[in-house]
């Protein structure tokens, strides 16, 4: 009991729960949010054809790995219902109701979802055990992506529509600032003590301090800087640049560029497989791209309108340390 | 396979919707450009299908022929307008958030607000039939909005605007005054907020509910037989509808894609043949004016029906 104790909070990450917590029997199937076909293509990954489509009620944005591995759940923002999917097999377990979850994580800890609404301009803080919410706080404007302090004090959320990053204490349940860092800022990522946020109305990312939200500088990427996510192995940080629709990797060590990917029709979410493979949604083209790093080449595969989230049931593995960015 | 619409709207966003929105600083809006690059392209080729087989149709069996058809260009600046413009964003983003804010309310409440594919489980995934049921209850909707729009006075004068064409074509079907057309949103809206409709699930499917609306006005004699009338409205069953002793409250033939509520109700009207259409109770200008006329004229007119009857009595 006591080692899974030690090891539940090690398998809670966000948002590479998905790296972290691997189902035993991995069956080898990717999962696609077709954001504007209210659907979620699942993947066959070895022979990469769409096996079917799940059909959502509106429109799913984002996914995660439940804390137990249980399920992965998905949010329908307009359907204002949260889906719990059997990773394995694709099948619908449970619908429960949830005002606009957008972009939604669990705290390294497991203790809490955090539920952004985009379109409602809300971030929810609740119990991930019993799933109640805690408290509401009002995030104007359009508050997308999130990241958790290593220790799960701390939830930083960004605000697209005000061009503020907001941090919330979730011991005391307050906000501790809000402070502007960049026009449009999307994907936010905790790194090496610092937190990383993708200005998609810039070409950089702004490195922000967490204990205050200052800007401390700017790394430049590719134009419509969006997402960003730290590799497996720890080394490399990537980043989807909307605009540029480009991929880059930069050393996670120097945040120097090492390599640029032209992935064109608006790349949006990645995750890295198993085999090495990096799967990434292209929102305009309704494809997914599987990039092979090596190469730069790339297979594409048909999915529906929009695809956003992607969640890989044979993830590559990655450590904690590496999946929050504090491996160097 | 993916849509082609879909990939020609993605290339419009990739190339230069966002590069515009980024250079102007509105990266916030890319979702909702995306969401207009869709409808504009669906709206883009309905108006492109329409014109490919309505215009032969009409060159083939006219019903009326002019000696010109300037009438007709604002008609089709109106079509343009609805389609492909401006109205489609407005539409959705309001649309949009109304539908969220109102069902992220419930589900604050532990309510999921009821929609067909909910209380008919069996229909999630089956997207043709769940539209299909939509597209019917909606038709419904627009029937009696339609013809409470001839009954009620202040609302005829402004819908007069859409009866005011003397060239009646297959451009005719968007002319509308644009209070009568926000009303239209809000009644449409609020049917689509209690039923949960997800416009941008079926956009090829509202291509043909538009294209059969805008076939129904074209100046072609055609019908679709004793049988396929009772159906789908054909250009013969609408066109009595527009005909100049149809116009205000003697109307007959108010649906829009289905006839069968007129039969219901008993406004259905299959004897007239192929009538002159127009509104004589209607100034030129509504007639034969160009957009900014049209819209003032209709503007004018609605003043004149909401006035009090003693002043309406006094001015004339």
């Amino acid at each position: 009991m006591r080692v899974r104790r030690a090891i539940l909070p090690w398998l809670l990450l966000f948002p590479l729960a998905g790296f972290v917590a691997r189902p035993a029997a991995a069956s080898g199937l990717a999962f696609v949010m077709n954001s504007d076909s209210a659907s979620i293509s699942v993947i066959d990954m070895t022979t990469l054809k769409e096996l079917r489509r799940i059909p959502v009620l509106r429109q799913p944005h984002h996914v995660v790995l439940s804390p137990d591995g249980k399920s992965i759940l998905v949010g329908d923002t307009v359907g204002n219902q949260l889906l719990f999917i059997d990773p394995h097999t694709g099948v619908v377990q449970k619908r429960l109701p949830c005002a606009d979850p957008y972009q939604l994580g669990f705290s390294p800890n497991g203790r809490f979802l955090v539920v952004n609404g985009l379109a409602r301009n809300q971030v929810d803080v609740y119990d991930a055990a019993t799933m109640q919410l805690i408290k509401r706080f009002p995030a104007k404007t359009m508050p997308s992506h999130l990241a958790y302090a290593p220790d799960s004090g701390r939830v930083f959320v960004s605000l697209q529509g005000t061009d503020r990053l907001m941090a919330i204490d979730l011991h005391d349940m307050k906000v501790l600032w809000s402070k502007h860092v960049g026009s449009t800022p999307a994907g936010v990522l905790w790194h090496d003590g610092k937190l990383l946020v993708a200005d998609m109305g810039t070409d950089y990312l702004a490195e922000v301090d967490p204990a205050d939200g200052r800007v401390l500088r700017h790394i430049v990427t590719g134009k419509g800087a969006h997402n960003l996510f730290m590799g497996p192995g720890g080394k490399t940080i990537w980043v989807d640049n909307r605009v540029a629709g480009t991929t880059e990797v930069l050393d996670a060590a120097t945040l120097q560029p090492l390599r640029v990917y032209h992935i064109p029709g608006g790349p949006d979410d990645l995750a890295f497989a198993s085999d090495g493979k990096v799967w990434i949604t292209r929102r305009w083209a309704e494809k997914v791209a599987v990039l092979d790093p090596a190469t730069g080449d790339y297979a594409t595969i048909d999915v529906g309108r929009s695809p956003h989230g992607i969640w890989l049931n044979q993830p590559a593995p990655v450590t904690l340390k590496i999946a929050l960015g504090l491996a160097r | 396979m993916p849509d082609p619409f879909d990939l020609a709207a993605g290339w419009l966003q990739g190339h230069l919707l966002v590069p515009l929105l980024y250079r102007l600083d509105m990266m916030d809006w890319e979702d909702i450009s995306y969401g207009w690059a869709v409808f504009a392209m669906y709206g883009a080729f309905q108006v492109v299908l329409t014109f490919a087989v309505c215009l032969p149709l009409e060159r083939w069996r006219p019903v009326e022929r002019w000696p010109d058809r300037k009438a007709v260009l604002v008609d089709v600046l109106y079509t343009v307008l609805s389609r492909v413009g401006v109205l489609p964003v407005f539409t959705f983003v309001l649309f949009y958030q109304a539908q969220v804010s109102l069902n992220g309310w419930l589900a604050d409440q532990g309510i999921i607000p009821p929609t067909l594919e909910s209380l008919f489980p069996f229909l999630l995934g089956r997207q043709v039939l769940t539209f299909c049921i939509y597209a019917i209850i909606l038709d419904f909707a627009d029937y009696w909005r339609h013809r409470v729009s001839h009954m009620l006075r202040w609302w005829w004068a402004l819908h007069s605007l859409h009866h005011a064409q003397r060239q009646m074509t297959f451009w005719s079907d968007d002319r509308n005054h644009i209070l009568d057309d926000i009303i239209a949103f809000v009644w449409f809206g609020a049917i689509a907020l209690l039923i949960g409709v997800p416009p941008l699930q079926f956009p090829l499917l509202v291509l043909v509910l538009r294209f059969v609306e805008s076939l129904s006005h074209a100046n072609v004699r055609l019908s679709f037989g004793a049988l396929g009338d009772r159906l789908l409205i054909s250009p013969r069953f609408h066109r009595a509808h527009h005909g100049v002793l149809a116009a205000g409250q003697r109307s007959c033939n108010y649906g829009a894609v289905l006839p069968w509520w007129d039969m219901l109700f008993r406004t259905a009207d299959f004897s007239r043949e192929y009538v002159r259409t127009g509104d004589p109770s209607g100034e030129e200008a509504l007639h034969t004016g160009s957009y900014f006329q049209q819209q003032w004229a209709g503007l004018r007119r609605f003043g004149r029906a909401v006035r009090p009857r003693g002043a309406r009595r006094a001015v004339s």
